[in-house]
């Protein structure tokens, strides 16, 4: 253990100082994200003071501006963007480097892309979570705040995330003979927009839509997490949900040892 | 006049030269349109699923509202199609030193990079567009006549030059940063505001979306001359200056750029 975690350490290492490099670049890209909640706060406000109701589908307006912000957070904590690597890595044959040397394919790109996101997480979860609680405080008159529902939330965060890295490596090795990513990775943003309830919570789908889309391993990334911090799942219902995201983990995780066996036998590298 | 010429024939050059790339990736460009066309899909769903539960959103009918949607993705698909090129020279064309290639022609830069690609999958974003414009203006009301509708065509060349526009002059920061591929990201997002009326907005988002980054230009208040017959001089003359003030602007921040230009990468 001690020795695996000698090796990738400076895989974590190269991905802070990668970060480090772009950051004036990366706060674009936030400010980019956070204007696209500025837009959902504003329909959804629109959406309840011209629906004469103070609940929708079990949510309340302040429980609607806490689902937008964490919905914002849980996104960026959970986002991996394994599909785009190995699509390139297998195009311009760099990921014959990755093969030559003594350690985990998979593994290199998940502690490089921890380095990566650590540091801007905790810059953008700390706050993050302090205004929703400043929201639901201040929306709702009482103090919602509980440790338990934090940590539980953490959990399942990191758990999505899993799910979330092992798909998009799977998704990558499948979109290379698609060949043109930009476009395939656009209709799975599209696609997990939806069934991960990021375009509208799964609690306003029809029945029968939401209870398939929750089996679905894309609610596992997203939603899961949220509904758990908002102390909507409880009892058994919390332990199937968390029980499912690590099955949906699992499966992924296989998969995505599969495809690349499979891949890497195909594999033919030009030149260096 | 000959100058013109030359550039329309340049164009033309340009676009048979794309045409064959395409041709030999069909898949590539399937695939695109077909995203682009799921991401409206997307919006339109959550239209749907909204407007199921109320009857109206802040007086505005769901026909209204999928109108302003429809007719916002028109001038923005013309200029992804058209001007796409301007996304790379943020993202990557200053900044791995491919630019110089530019500068080594005998025609403008700006001119050549905005004809040099087209971007097939903004045909998902037009044809959406168009479609839901026209399912929507039957169902608008009699009021809508002729009239109001051919200027809404005439219209749609200038509301596609306020997207050119603030991409030209986002793009060229990229001269002095060597990347600027997120701002025009962040400038886009601020688009989102444009896909629905704007009197959901509080004044303050009103107004920047209206005098400083102005994305309602694009379809609310274009929307509400076509809708309504309302201020015409206001809703369309408005539209008209910022296209030419931004294209404007842009040109010359691209020109001021280029001097700026230090060649990077290897």
């Amino acid at each position: 253990m001690k020795r695996k975690l000698k090796i990738y350490l400076p895989f974590i290492n190269a991905g802070i100082q990668e970060v480090a490099t772009y950051r004036v670049n990366w706060i674009f890209y936030m400010l980019g994200n956070a204007l696209a909640c500025f837009v959902s706060y504003f329909i959804w406000k629109a959406v309840y003071s011209s629906g004469g109701t103070d609940t929708m589908n079990g949510f309340t307006m302040s429980q609607m501006v806490v689902y937008i912000v964490l919905m914002f957070l849980t996104s960026t904590i959970i986002a991996s963007d394994g599909a785009w690597v190995v699509g390139e890595e297998i195009r311009d044959g760099s990921i014959a480097m990755r093969l030559i040397k003594p350690v985990s394919y998979n593994a290199t790109f998940l502690f490089q892309e921890l380095g990566n996101k650590l540091p801007t997480e905790f810059a953008l979860a700390i706050p993050m979570i302090f205004a929703v609680e400043v929201i639901r405080t201040t929306m709702s008159g009482e103090i919602q705040f509980s440790i338990l529902g934090l940590l539980l939330y953490i959990l399942s965060c990191i758990i999505a995330y899993l799910i979330n890295f092992y798909f998009n490596i799977c998704f990558g090795f499948i979109a290379f003979a698609i060949k043109y990513l930009w476009g395939a990775n656009m209709m799975k943003n599209c696609i997990i927009g939806f069934l991960s309830g990021t375009v509208i919570p799964l609690a306003f789908l029809p029945d029968a839509l939401e209870k398939l889309f929750l089996f679905l391993p894309f609610a596992s990334l997203n939603y899961t997490p949220i509904m758990i911090y908002m102390g909507k799942y409880t009892g058994t219902e919390l332990l199937y949900y968390l029980g499912l995201q690590i099955f949906w983990a699992f499966f992924f995780f296989a998969l995505s040892k599969a495809l690349w066996k499979a891949a890497v036998k195909r594999l033919s590298v030009q030149g260096g | 006049m000959k100058k013109l010429k030359s550039m329309f024939k340049i164009h033309r050059i340009f676009i048979a030269q794309e045409f064959k790339r395409m041709m030999e990736y069909k898949g590539d460009f399937i695939v695109g349109i077909i995203g682009f066309l799921m991401i409206q899909m997307s919006n339109l769903l959550f239209l749907w699923i909204i407007f199921s539960q109320i009857p109206n959103l802040l007086g505005w009918t769901v026909n209204e509202v999928v109108f302003i949607y429809g007719f916002s993705l028109i001038p923005k698909g013309i200029d992804h199609f058209f001007f796409d090129n301007l996304w790379a020279i943020g993202h990557f064309t200053v900044r791995k030193g491919d630019f110089d290639k530019y500068l080594t022609r005998p025609v403008n830069t700006l001119f050549h990079v905005l004809v040099e690609k087209i971007q097939i999958d903004a045909l998902g974003e037009i044809l959406t567009g168009i479609a839901l414009v026209c399912i929507t203006i039957p169902k608008l009301g009699a009021n809508l006549n002729i009239f109001r509708i051919l200027i809404m065509i005439v219209l749609i060349p200038f509301i596609t030059l306020i997207y050119t526009g603030i991409k030209t002059i986002t793009a060229s920061i990229a001269f002095w940063t060597k990347r600027s591929g997120n701002i025009i990201y962040m400038f886009y997002m601020v688009n989102d505001f444009a896909k629905y009326p704007a009197t959901i907005y509080n004044r303050f988002v009103q107004n920047i979306i209206t005098y400083i980054i102005p994305f309602a230009l694009t379809s609310y208040y274009p929307a509400l001359f076509i809708l309504r017959g309302e201020n015409s001089l206001f809703n369309l003359g408005l539209p008209v200056l910022a296209a030419v003030v931004l294209m404007g602007f842009g040109i010359l921040v691209w020109h001021k750029g280029i001097r700026a230009y230090e060649s990077a990468g290897s």
